[in-house]
């Protein structure tokens, strides 16, 4: 199991709930075959400069431990689904022991 | 042979051109990890107009300057850092031309 750390956008014309549900939804996909360490929602915030016409987006962070099948897993169905603008996913090797 | 003669002098200063002084923006701790979501930290090493400023300038380390330039590119990547930013004493003049 590895350290990861997952930085998703979502987008600002959702509301708050829904956004957290999404998360939520996120984080159970998680818990199927890793662990949630830790999360983080930051609430809107602006973009430093526009995507897609958008200029600002809700932020959340998510640490986890899991293998590389769950994160190619997130990675793609977050790639693929409407209400995330973008998403990040990285490796934390100074939380690793 | 004594060793020191073997050395290259130390360049001097020139009388006129003024002490170089490098300019240590931030102490690192020693395996501090350098977090693209710290926003505040990353804009100390860029300039104004979003760009990353060399290591001349930030006297950083080759291997901080480098953790603190890919953190600078995973913020732009997130929208947290302007990929560049035109220099604008107010909004109102953003329209103008210079």
């Amino acid at each position: 199991m590895r350290s990861y750390e997952l930085t998703i956008i979502h987008r600002p014309d959702m509301a708050e709930a829904d956004v957290q549900k999404q998360i939520a939804e996120v984080s159970a996909t998680i818990d199927t075959s890793g662990s949630v360490t830790g999360s983080d929602f930051w609430g809107k915030r602006r973009f430093a400069y526009e995507i897609d016409h958008m200029n600002e987006g809700y932020y959340s962070v998510l640490d986890f431990e899991g293998d590389i099948n769950l994160v190619e897993a997130l990675d793609r169905a977050l790639g693929l689904s409407d209400a995330v603008v973008r998403h990040k996913v990285l490796r934390r090797v100074d939380r690793e022991s | 042979m004594p060793r020191s003669k073997d050395r290259k002098p130390k360049r001097r200063r020139q009388r006129d051109e003024p002490r170089r002084r490098k300019r240590i923006v931030h102490k690192f701790a020693e395996d501090d990890y350098v977090d693209y979501k710290d926003i505040a930290l990353l804009r100390k090493f860029m300039s104004d107009r979003g760009k990353i400023r060399s290591r001349r300038v930030t006297g950083l380390s080759a291997k901080r300057q480098r953790q603190v330039a890919i953190a600078i590119k995973n913020a732009r990547e997130m929208a947290m850092l302007p990929y560049m930013s035109t220099k604008q004493p107010s909004k109102q003049g953003s329209r103008q031309r210079r």
